[in-house]
């Protein structure tokens, strides 16, 4: 055959795009940093840490494990970045410990992000 | 060099997948293939392989079983025929995107509707876009041969991809040949162990699979596709290898046979190369320059290496054992590709089809003797008259 | 065949909330619903199950919505499988893993292998893989996550969504006043009558937390294969206020909706068995997916409910035995 062949070129993928392979990707160690859902939310819990009696039923009833109990200071710690303001825990404290105070009233509310999720 | 034994393609299967030490085994019962996996049963059931025989409840599951134990870390193997082959659609490319590089052995068999155990191309050749490589042997010692080089290259880190090990159902599964099996020696020089890139670990966890954007996509595929680029470099290597350490003559791509100044040529795949090979003797011996060429690999398709072998030839006869109805030939699966791989040469051969060995029917010579003609005929009125002849119709 | 230590893990039970496994196996950072009963439910199980785990996700919220644009919430192994195959594709680790034990390359402990599955997954399009699971004796625990829908695709019809839910492919209208005509499969009858291999099957639901974590960690210490029910409520899909996703999960144990029990080795445990059952439409009333029915409609999810209630009490064992006449002792 006098003529050359067509080849199949090259395939090159900008680096930025690439997708890790066989799509396997390392687990997040405590968060998943990339999905911060913390402007998901209108209204934000706030507690009163008087009435809280340490019970542990927000930390067992948050889809998003925002309470975390701190052993040493004794004292309930609510989690900013991935609250999403789902109300269950006020709902569930039998100690009316938290209530639900929307985010505009805080300085920090309304959290936003550099990319769209 | 050790002796051979008379094994089956079924049973040259298994030991393939006996002397590759796969270590989980997937199966359900459909003829043709399901010998390979009873040859299997019996030797994890007495001891000769370490490997757990898993009873799965259907083709799906089959996959889906071998897709997880290849991504925990285990070399595996299935199989199976026909509507099986089917039946497991799903799995295909999730195996091939995921990149696990499994084996399934496949000895084929018609489609239904309605019931035919009878062996056609068409069951495996349905799964070609997904991503697998795949490929026909002609003898139960090419069965056996296919099944350890096929491991060494799915398994290759540049490649990481299931393979389809495919023989024709009856003619090949069933019907006993010689066999030279390797030696524990060879195999293992020849097949390194399987090592998985990030398998699901206790010490390393992973994400196996999370979704995607659309965005994300393109590149996923991008890369998948990437990977059949190298993939030929690979097979060459493998195949050299093997040839060296079994004492075998492996063309990698296409087996060519008579083929260096033939005017007429047999496009073929599987078992009726053997009458194929025959029938091109006899017609040698008649005067008539006739050659055949074997494709070995249907996945990664050998473009380049098929223009070549085949670029001087007259006449092609592409003999097709699978059907591709509405197709652009109206017939079968070989002939799109194999005229694409021709389309850029100058002087491009003339290339028809003919429809035999459908339903698990013999191609016998009287059938190459008529395509012949038919091919003969072309090259004097140097014309390809039609796309395709359905043989005895 | 000789026996082989696969060092099965043994997990003890956890005593009291403040006892309750402090690392987070299911992080935050997720796509999850505000408010997501699925997603609470996972967090609970993976805290049981500790950072020796693999999971299988087939697809639905729980991938979807976990796993979504390449980041997940896992801190254990895990692997997507398609909704039809999880249950085979678990086959398929716990084999690999048990081979590799007896080759020396992995010293052990033996994973937890665990399936989270929706309901469809489970006995619907997973049926299939699921009880191919149960019957070939592989030490997996299979969960079934109950949202009562296939949630992620908008809320259509599977084989678990009570009758009477309006869904996409249930919609009430003048021809089919109730939306869903058919009453729901029972998933762990299903697993308990005919899986000779099972030997704990158990419920429970995200309102009993503790309940949860402590047959999670029964299931796992099986050396075969288990199958558990969870009541996991959905905001979205039941259309009740997201706050009140606990809430409806105990509303369904208060009503009958919704039984807590193990079954181990033919035996039946009840917990939580309520002393008087509130009435079915305490349930019902706070979801939007009901908000259609007429009374003739509830009266019938009432019937439902209270032959589900006598099969209760019937299961349960007589406190005291009855007393021989001194005639036959």
């Amino acid at each position: 055959m006098a003529k050359e062949l067509p080849g199949y070129g090259t395939i090159d993928v900008p680096k930025e795009r690439e997708v890790p392979f066989g799509a396997v990707t390392p687990a997040p160690v405590c968060v998943q940093n990339m999905f911060q859902t913390s402007n998901w939310r209108i209204v934000r819990p706030v507690k009163d840490d008087e009435k809280c009696t340490r019970c542990l039923i927000c930390y067992l009833s948050c889809p998003d494990a925002c309470w975390v109990y701190k052993e040493e200071e004794d004292v309930m710690e609510w989690i900013n970045a991935f609250c999403k303001g789902c109300q269950i825990c006020i709902q569930e404290c039998p100690s009316e410990a938290l209530t639900a105070v929307p985010e505009l009233d805080f300085p920090d509310g309304v959290v936003r992000l550099d990319k769209p999720f | 060099m050790a002796k051979a034994k008379m094994l089956t393609g079924c049973r040259a299967a298994a030991e393939g997948a006996k002397a590759a030490e796969v270590e989980v085994v997937c199966s359900y019962p459909i003829r043709p293939y399901t010998a390979i996996m009873m040859e299997l049963a019996k030797m994890v059931a007495d001891g000769e392989l370490n490997a757990e025989f898993i009873h799965g409840e259907g083709e799906h599951a089959q996959l889906s079983v071998v897709l997880g134990a290849c991504a925990a870390g285990a070399r595996a193997f299935t199989g199976s025929s026909g509507v099986g082959v089917t039946y497991a659609m799903e799995i295909y490319s999730p195996m091939a995107g995921g990149r696990y590089p499994a084996q399934m052995s496949i000895a084929d068999r018609t489609l239904d509707p309605p019931g035919d155990f009878g062996s056609e191309h068409t069951d495996a050749m349905c799964t070609r876009d997904n991503g697998w490589l795949l490929g026909w042997a002609c003898s139960p010692q090419e069965v056996y041969d296919n099944t350890l080089i096929n491991y060494r290259v799915g398994e290759d880190h540049r490649v990481m991809l299931p393979q389809m090990v495919c023989q024709e159902g009856y003619f090949i599964s069933h019907i006993p040949d010689q066999v030279i099996l390797g030696e524990q020696s060879q195999v293992k020089e020849f097949l390194p162990p399987y090592r998985p890139i990030a398998p699901l670990s206790l010490t390393h966890p992973v994400s196996h699979g999370p979704q995607i954007r659309p965005d994300q996509g393109a590149p996923m595929d991008a890369m998948r596709a990437q990977v059949f680029l190298t993939l030929p470099k690979v097979i060459e290597e493998a195949t050299a290898d093997f040839n060296r350490i079994f004492g075998r003559n492996y063309d990698p791509f296409v087996e060519q046979y008579q083929l260096a100044d033939a005017e007429i040529a047999f496009f073929i795949m599987g078992a009726h190369a053997n009458t194929c090979r025959k029938a091109v003797d006899r017609l040698r011996k008649q005067g008539v320059k006739a050659g055949m060429a074997r494709l070995r690999w249907v996945r990664p398709w050998p473009t380049h290496q098929l223009a070549e072998a085949l670029g001087h030839v007259k006449a092609i006869g592409v003999v097709e054992t699978s059907t591709s109805y509405g197709g652009a030939m109206r017939g079968g699966n070989l002939i799109h590709e194999l005229r694409a791989s021709l389309y850029d040469l100058d002087e491009k051969p003339l290339v028809t089809s003919f429809m035999g060995g459908l339903g698990g029917e013999t191609i016998w010579p009287a059938d190459f003797d008529y395509m012949a003609k038919i091919l003969s005929e072309m090259v004097k009125e140097k014309k390809t008259k039609r796309y395709v002849y359905w043989i005895g119709m | 065949m000789q026996a082989f230590d696969y060092k099965y893990q043994q997990l003890d039970p956890v005593k009291s909330f403040k006892r309750v496994p402090g690392p987070e196996q299911y992080v935050p950072g997720h796509r999850t619903c505000a408010g997501c009963g699925p997603a609470l439910n996972y967090r609970l199980v993976a805290k049981a199950a500790g950072k020796d785990t693999i999971f299988i996700g087939p697809t639905g919220c729980m991938y979807v919505a976990n796993a979504s644009y390449l980041c997940t919430p896992y801190a254990v192994s895990w692997i997507h499988a398609q909704i039809t195959n999880a249950g085979a594709v678990a086959s398929g680790i716990e084999a690999a893993f048990k081979v590799a034990m007896r080759k020396g390359r992995h010293a052990g402990p033996f994973p937890n292998i665990i399936v989270m599955a929706g309901d469809g997954g489970s006995v619907d399009i997973g049926l299939q893989a699921m009880s191919g699971l149960m019957y070939r004796n592989h030490k997996v625990l299979f969960i079934c996550y109950d949202n009562e829908s296939y949630a992620n695709t908008g809320v259509q019809t599977s084989p678990t969504t009570p009758y009477g839910a309006a869904t996409t492919f249930t919609p009430p209208g003048k021809e089919i006043p109730e939306g869903k005509t058919l009453f729901p499969k029972n998933p762990p009858q299903l697993v308990i009558g005919g899986h000779p291999a099972v030997k704990y099957v158990a419920t429970t639901t995200i309102a009993h937390p503790l309940d949860l974590m402590n047959k999670v960690r029964k299931a796992l210490s099986q050396p075969g294969p288990t199958f558990m029910h969870m009541l996991a409520p959905c905001p979205k899909g039941w259309l009740f206020d997201e706050k009140m996703t606990r809430e409806m999960a105990r509303l369904a144990v208060e009503t009958g909706m919704w039984s807590l029990y193990e079954w181990e080795n033919g035996v039946y445990k009840y917990t939580n068995v309520p002393k008087k059952y509130k009435p079915v439409s305490e349930y019902m009333k706070p979801q939007g997916r009901f908000a259609h029915l007429k009374p003739e409609h509830i009266a019938k999810m009432q019937a439902f409910v209270d032959e589900k209630i006598k099969q209760v009490k019937e299961a349960i064992p007589v406190a005291a035995p009855i007393p021989v006449s001194r005639q036959e002792a």
